[in-house]
């Protein structure tokens, strides 16, 4: 799911005239007042370059901020902080749901007695050594299999 | 071509425990097989054993993988870029 | 109940540690396999790769143990339960078998 604005990419004139107030702020070099409250307002031609740039970073700045405990401030109604938990509680169930068919299959038992089985003799280790060896011979005999060439490769063609 | 890995095969079906052999390379593929092991098996030959391999960090100790079972056992076993799976019965 | 799980364990003779592993994680760890994280999720798969083995149109695993044999010491793999046990044993050669 993430967070408050994580698909946002890059704010667009139009989400700068969203989030613009209605009410110019008195003083645009003070902190936001709140989080959702973004001072984005148009600089006044009269300031010189650098004020300008520095508006410009602050307001990038004041963008990327969520300022917390502002929104906080604001208020949520207890019934609010409920819906809210409904309706994630909602949306992760039906996300589970989905998520356990994804699931690998269950583990088939070998056997009922797990403990036995695991003290059991070992393979002899003739056996081991009998495998060991079938391995290096078809090893080596596929070394063997190597092209072997009886005539020219090449064939000079008569070309008129 | 009867190749030298074709007459090896056969000769370890020689031995009567022996009742299936395969031979097969890093990426599954069937190189030749006997008996009870049959192409289908390739896959899972190769991935056993390389599963296997990961488990040490010494490249020099190959290590068996063993399916066993109490009529038989499945021993698969690497040597350089070929893995081999031998179907043993218990005697 | 986890204790009940793992007393057989360490009766196993040469054993030198154990895992108990469910789809959710390491339930059970002692010895050299200790918290052994990595051990048990190369095993997990194993023994995923091994269910996929068949004998001629069987239509269970033809094997009730799984054991991944080195010089000096065995995995021995089985499942009972929803559960995979893994007994590291310490693999002492009786004698060199001169073939």
């Amino acid at each position: 799911m993430g967070c408050c604005y994580s698909s946002e990419t890059e704010a667009t004139e139009q989400d700068r005239d969203e989030r613009k107030p209605l009410i110019p702020h008195p003083n645009p070099d003070s902190k936001p007042s709140n989080g959702t409250e973004r001072n984005c307002a148009s600089l006044p031609s009269a300031r010189t370059d650098e004020q300008a740039l520095l508006s410009s970073i602050l307001t990038k700045t004041a963008l990327n901020i969520i300022d917390v405990s502002a929104a906080d401030s604001q208020g949520m109604e207890q019934h609010e902080y409920m819906d809210k938990a409904r309706q994630y509680s909602t949306k992760l169930a039906v996300l589970s749901n989905t998520l356990s068919l994804k699931k690998p299959p269950p583990l088939p038992a070998l056997t009922s007695q797990p403990h036995q089985v695991l003290a059991g003799d070992l393979v002899p280790y003739s056996d081991m050594q009998q495998v060991s060896k079938i391995a290096a011979y078809a090893y080596s005999a596929i070394s063997q299999i190597k092209v072997d060439a009886k005539e020219e490769l090449v064939v000079q063609f008569a070309i008129p | 071509m009867e190749s030298t890995l074709e007459q090896h095969l056969d000769d370890t079906m020689k031995n009567h425990a022996i009742v299936g052999v395969l031979c097969t390379d890093q990426q599954g593929h069937n190189l030749g097989c006997r008996g009870s092991m049959s192409d289908e098996h390739g896959g899972v030959v190769s991935v056993l054993a390389r599963q296997a391999a990961s488990l040490t960090r010494d490249p020099t100790d190959t290590p068996i993988v063993c399916l066993e079972s109490e009529s038989g056992n499945v021993l698969i076993k690497s040597h350089g870029t070929i893995t081999v799976a031998v179907h043993k019965m218990t005697v | 109940m986890t204790t009940a799980l793992t007393q057989g364990l360490e009766r196993i003779p040469d054993q030198i540690g154990y895992l108990v592993i469910s789809e959710d994680g390491v339930l059970a760890s002692a010895g050299e396999l200790e918290n052994d994280e990595h051990t048990a999720a190369i095993i997990m798969q194993m023994v995923q790769t091994a269910y996929k083995f068949r004998l001629q149109g069987a239509t269970d695993p033809p094997f009730k143990r799984m054991s991944v044999m080195f010089e000096d010491h065995v995995y021995a793999v089985t499942v009972s339960g929803q559960k995979v046990f893994v007994v590291k044993r310490q693999n002492n050669h009786p004698e060199p078998v001169i073939a």
